[in-house]
């Protein structure tokens, strides 16, 4: 017998949690299907809000995680990342003056767009397969008609990104105004 | 061999290894033709551009068609935890991909096969999976931006989207500080380049190197400015700068090409990696002391 404990082959850093058993077997079918590696774990006591069963995900994957579950009808209550001491989700962002440009940045993701056109011009940050794909996407489109990374995207890196467009695009009407 | 590894946002596009080329404004990598935009293809960019001003092997470039599902991530995390023991690159850049922990850990269990050790490099969501799993001390330079910096001081977080709100509203006097924080909780490479209005070099802790000049704000919004400085170093290192002079080096002239490229936030990041040549001839051997004649 081994004397070293064998590293899990899955280490996810997220938890969907439900309110009972058969939507977190429901849930779990559903992710499977998709391709998403999940695995049916107890959540930890001070975590736990409904049932004794949740799913560990891949926490950078939350956004298309939530998506799919959405647009499937399976019942879930949160998603929390693995470790209690973890701070929420980012929900401010800076603003950055380039003279005729604006440049928002929610967390590692940064969106810049022309003040009077509304045209983005780039955007940059991040490190997940999404934001390279959002950004040839996303440039060169006009801030109320480029698609949205909450669609588009699956990771918690679109997810910020996301949330630049939402502040740049409050930012452009507002201005437009004035 | 220096090996860079990493997903592009291209549907369909299969696991392709060979050595990089370029072809006009395209990156060409085992006949396949890659727009040179941000992320893993502005990256290998930057380190081609480098190896042929010094006339050095080119980079040997894994990418796979990946836009956020991850399953070409996961494809190339299989490769390289096959193969890394017989291709054993000096140097191992990893670059955009899905974050996976056991994954990273099984790759770092497999470089140990290596009959080098390799130079171990990451930047982006490779960065991001190697703290998150607790193997930050395995690599030997992160490439982090002010807020990924954050990330790495946050012993708790495993994206940055969940850094501790005060974590993220620090501003760049606060890097040293930051800094102090991962390295008390093993969560630093040996050498990081904290990329910002300053940047700081780090080894061990002890900040090496600070630049700020020339100072070209203008070169954040930029997608892919990031990746340059990573694609650079990485070519600098396997040319045989120290790391940290390869940092340096590599952190100075990106700006100094943003200066050259009179960046705005609407430049595209091949606009600046044109202009390195230039920047190499004027001031590489300045810089480095090691003086190549193109």
């Amino acid at each position: 017998m081994s004397l070293f404990k064998k590293k899990p082959s899955f280490e996810g850093g997220g938890l969907v949690l439900f309110m009972d058993v058969h939507d977190a077997m429901a849930a779990e079918k559903v992710l499977k299907e998709s391709e998403y590696t999940v695995k049916l774990v107890a959540p930890p006591p001070e975590l736990r809000k409904g049932c004794d069963l949740a799913l560990e995900i891949n926490l950078v994957e939350q956004p298309g995680i939530e998506r799919l579950l959405q647009e499937k009808e399976a019942g879930y209550v949160s998603v929390l990342p693995m470790k209690p001491g973890t701070s929420g989700l980012l929900e401010i962002v800076k603003v950055t003056d380039f003279g005729d440009w604006t440049m928002v940045k929610a967390a590692n993701m940064k969106l810049s767009f022309d003040k009077k056109s509304g045209i983005i011009v780039n955007t940059s940050g991040g490190g997940c397969p999404d934001i390279p794909y959002l950004h040839a996407e996303m440039i060169g489109k006009k801030l109320d008609k480029a698609p949205r990374p909450r669609d588009l995207g699956f990771t918690l890196c679109a997810l910020m990104l996301d949330r630049a467009l939402e502040e740049s695009l409050a930012l452009w009407q507002g201005g437009k105004k004035i | 061999m220096m090996l860079i590894a990493g997903t592009l946002p291209l549907k369909g596009l299969p696991l392709t290894i060979g050595a990089a080329s370029a072809e006009g404004d395209y990156l060409v990598v085992n006949h396949q033709r890659i727009p040179c935009t941000q992320g893993t293809a502005a990256m290998i960019t930057a380190a081609l551009t480098t190896t042929e001003y010094l006339k050095i092997e080119a980079p040997q470039a894994l990418v796979v068609g990946d836009t956020g599902q991850g399953k070409g991530s996961r494809e190339m995390y299989e490769y390289l935890i096959q193969n890394v023991a017989k291709l054993s690159p000096e140097v191992l850049a990893l670059h955009y991909c899905l974050p996976d922990m056991a994954l990273t850990r099984r790759l770092c269990e497999a470089v140990k096969s290596c009959s080098k050790r390799p130079l171990m490099i990451a930047d982006a969501a490779s960065m991001y999976a190697a703290k998150a799993a607790g193997l930050a001390t395995s690599f030997d330079i992160f490439t982090p931006d002010a807020t990924e910096m954050a990330f790495l001081a946050d012993p708790d977080a495993t994206h940055p989207a969940y850094i501790a709100r005060h974590l993220f509203d620090t501003d760049v006097t606060q890097t040293p500080k930051l800094v102090a924080a991962a390295y008390a909780k093993k969560n630093a490479a040996k050498l990081l380049l904290v990329k910002g209005a300053t940047d700081y070099v780090v080894r061990n802790g002890e900040i090496l190197a600070t630049i700020s000049e020339p100072d070209v704000p203008t070169l954040e919004p930029i997608g892919g400015t990031g990746d340059t400085i990573t694609g650079m170093l990485s070519a600098f290192v396997y040319a045989g700068l120290e790391p940290h002079e390869a940092t340096i080096v590599a952190a100075r002239a990106n700006r100094m090409a943003g200066k050259l490229a009179n960046a705005t936030p609407a430049t595209k990041v091949r606009q600046i990696i044109s202009q390195f040549p230039a920047v190499f001839q004027q001031y590489l051997c300045q810089w480095s002391e090691v003086c190549y004649k193109p």
